[in-house]
């Protein structure tokens, strides 16, 4: 298919589009022909054993990774064309990590306001009120004026959310938000995915969260060896997968 | 001894504090604070340039960067100043006053130094960090200067002032090329008074010593706020942890 074509097809409805991507570290092949859409709206979990590119594939997509072959088109714009403006495009993908990377020399509004004044050169006054809108969504609007380490970690990622959210992303990473997290956290960084999900948020996101998957996601990507070997409703995914390593993925969640 | 120094100090305080200005020139302790301040003040934000350049991805910037660093820490300090004193004035075909030759050899020789203390610091901080700032679309300028340096500076905050307190230490090296700095009008005095060498230098150790340590306790003053600051309270294990002294 031509830049073209993908790129007529991308004004439809994919907000997220991965054409023949391959990716290579020296030898080690750790994406192999991965060919998928995300669909505006839709919500994507990828879900596979840990070294099967997850992340890698994820990161891909506001270039924290380089691919080697293939296309990548966000919102209709490939984003490996000569023309693109990195940091303008990059700050039109919300991203939130799994160590949640935090500004600790900032407090949370300034981690907040920092790109939208610096990147988008909004003005300040009208940073502060988004950045204090953002935290009434994520429950932390008392802590505007902490620093980092005095939050817990679940306090921490939803801060993080906010910080991407501040750049009116028109779709969201997210890269195992929880992975890091004591297990009693866990639930509160799901539960404002969960709300931006029913608001209509284009999401693609690594997890292990199986219960989350099954409530939120539109589609499962099922990842092995740096392909998506399987994809699927949650259903059909976790009822009737269909390969051999999905199934022995699958039983292996089960027997904890 | 304590009555020998206190009378030296009454005899002389105005030479010791402004040389022979304003009948001649300005010397003393104002010359050597000057030489501390102008050399910190200018020695800063070369070795941020150095620093930067050492880390950068071009060699076209990591190969001078590397060169400047390399020679300058390679030297004496001593020698590099007999450089500076008959080089320069080779390369730009006019004389230049001791003072001038010894800011220069303070800013080139603290910046080496201080670059890669900076360097270690810009090092230390976790790549999740510039991979934050850049994913929210900040270039790598801003990235550098708001997110990577003013962590990387905080955290070495104990090492650049040690860094810092030689500076001034090393001022008193102007002596060999008659810079009228502090040592140099100690050593006016003692060869006035011949018999009093020993009240005359330990005076003059006491005054670097109160220099550098109003250094050090500004420093450790800083980096408390700036921990209370961001913790929100007194840090109990920082303070006592800044009660050991730090090498300087």
């Amino acid at each position: 298919m031509t830049t073209h074509q993908i790129q007529a097809n991308q004004h439809t409805q994919h907000m997220i589009s991965f054409e023949q991507v391959n990716k290579w570290y020296g030898s080690y092949h750790a994406l192999a022909d991965v060919n998928a859409n995300v669909a505006k709206g839709e919500v994507v979990v990828i879900c596979g054993p840990s070294g099967s590119g997850k992340s890698t594939l994820i990161r891909t997509v506001n270039r924290l990774e380089q691919i080697q072959k293939g296309h990548i088109a966000f919102d209709g714009q490939d984003i490996y064309a000569p023309k693109l403006d990195l940091n303008h495009f990059r700050a039109r993908v919300g991203f939130v990590f799994q160590s949640f990377n935090l500004f600790p020399h900032l407090s949370v509004l300034e981690n907040i306001v920092i790109a939208p004044v610096n990147v988008r050169r909004s003005r300040r006054s009208d940073a502060r009120i988004q950045a204090l809108e953002l935290l009434e969504r994520v429950g932390l609007v008392a802590k505007a004026d902490a620093y980092p380490g005095q939050l817990s970690g679940g306090q921490q990622q939803r801060v993080a959310i906010a910080r991407a959210l501040a750049m009116d992303p028109p779709a969201m990473l997210f890269d195992e938000p929880t992975s890091a997290l004591d297990p009693e956290m866990v639930g509160e960084v799901l539960q404002v995915m969960k709300q931006l999900a029913r608001d209509g948020m284009t999401m693609m996101c690594v997890t292990h969260e199986m219960g989350f998957a099954r409530e939120v996601a539109d589609h499962i990507w099922f990842m092995d060896q740096g392909r998506i070997v399987e994809t699927g409703t949650p259903e059909d995914f976790f009822l009737n997968p269909q390969s051999e390593r999905a199934k022995k993925f699958l039983s292996d969640l089960r027997s904890h | 001894m304590i009555t020998d120094i206190f009378h030296i100090l009454q005899d002389n305080w105005i030479l010791l504090l402004i040389g022979q200005y304003p009948n001649g020139p300005l010397g003393g302790l104002a010359i050597t604070l000057l030489l501390s301040v102008a050399g910190l003040a200018l020695a800063f934000p070369v070795s941020i340039l150095l620093a930067l350049g050492r880390i950068s991805p071009f060699a076209i910037l990591r190969a001078p960067a590397a060169v400047v660093i390399y020679t300058v820490r390679g030297v004496p300090l001593v020698m590099f100043i007999f450089w500076v004193y008959f080089f320069i004035p080779l390369l730009i075909g006019t004389t230049i006053s001791g003072f001038t030759t010894m800011l220069v050899t303070v800013v080139l020789y603290e910046a080496a130094y201080l670059a890669e203390v900076i360097r270690a610091g810009i090092e230390g901080i976790p790549h999740g960090q510039t991979e934050a700032a850049r994913a929210l679309g900040m270039g790598y300028g801003q990235t550098m200067f708001k997110i990577v340096l003013p962590q990387a500076l905080y955290n070495m905050l104990p090492a650049m002032v040690s860094q810092f307190v030689s500076t001034i230490k090393e001022t008193s090296l102007g002596y060999v090329i008659s810079v009228n700095e502090l040592t140099f009008a100690a050593n006016q005095i003692n060869s006035t008074l011949l018999t009093k060498p020993f009240p005359v230098f330990i005076m003059l150790a006491l005054i670097y010593f109160a220099l550098c340590s109003m250094l050090t306790q500004l420093a450790r003053w800083l980096e408390r706020r700036i921990n209370q600051q961001r913790t929100g309270k007194r840090n109990i294990t920082a303070v006592v942890a800044n009660v050991a002294p730090t090498a300087a």
